[in-house]
């Protein structure tokens, strides 16, 4: 995975991995941690996750969903895209696929069942007029997160877009000139 | 007054993470991703102060104004 700095070519974390990408847009951070950046992997599922989620808490988990049926009635397409809010959502991954499950009705298992369901609009409306700003908060919380994970993901295929080698220690240093004497002498 | 400031306890939270992870995606090493997120961190923070001293402003000019 990790490449060691030469005197040819440009240097590189790793090599392009669409597996990589694919884990991490499916759970934000699988991809590197898969890759063995335990530390960055945590850091991207920790955040991302838990920016989504207290997006949707905030939003009383009616903010991330996609419409069943378009304006005219008719399902399909013209439904989907309804909601542009969803376009950014999509993005973190499996944790929005139970909206897209609803709007294609696949059945989901008894604990999640009318998870991101699309809401009733009369009591949306109701806890809308109810709140404060909060909810309006929450929804940009969840698309903010959806976007970073694009991020997140092109880091796990091609790896930081700013690559600096790391400085050698200085036993390293003491080790690679030790080495460097003996092929001198011999 | 102070409900309504409530919502913007969750704006310090925003900045961390957004500055956190934007800068885990540009760097490896975990001393240039803190330099890095506390940079943007600092840029954001200037950002917003500007935008809520010109909306302040303007919502004291605003009622003086004579129309």
């Amino acid at each position: 995975m990790s490449s060691a700095p030469s005197a040819s070519g440009p240097l590189s974390p790793h090599e392009p991995s669409p597996l990589g990408a694919v884990l991490s847009y499916i759970i934000p951070g699988l991809g590197q941690i898969y890759q063995g950046r335990y530390g960055k992997g945590v850091l991207f599922m920790v955040s991302l996750l838990g920016m989504f989620f207290l997006g949707q808490a905030m939003g009383n988990w009616q903010n991330v969903y996609v419409h069943s049926v378009d304006e005219r009635g008719r399902g399909g397409f013209s439904a989907l895209v309804m909601r542009w809010h969803y376009g950014g959502q999509f993005w973190i991954g499996a944790a929005a696929w139970p909206a897209l499950a609803q709007h294609f009705k696949v059945p989901l298992p008894e604990v999640i069942r009318d998870h991101q369901k699309m809401p009733d609009e009369g009591k949306l409306n109701q806890f809308f007029s109810n709140s404060d700003k909060a909810p309006d908060l929450g929804w940009v919380y969840t698309v903010v997160a959806g976007m970073l994970n694009i991020l997140v993901m092109y880091d796990a295929y091609a790896g930081p877009v700013i690559f600096t080698v790391p400085k050698p220690t200085t036993k390293e240093s003491a080790k690679a000139s030790a080495e460097a004497k003996k092929e001198g002498v011999a | 007054m102070l409900f309504a400031m409530a919502i913007y306890l969750h704006l310090p939270l925003m900045l961390l993470v957004i500055s956190l992870v934007y800068s885990a995606t540009r760097h490896e090493q975990w001393d240039e991703i803190l330099i890095e997120a506390f940079r943007w961190g600092i840029r954001m923070f200037g950002f917003m102060l500007i935008v809520a001293v010109v909306l302040f402003v303007a919502s004291l000019i605003i009622p003086a104004l004579p129309f």
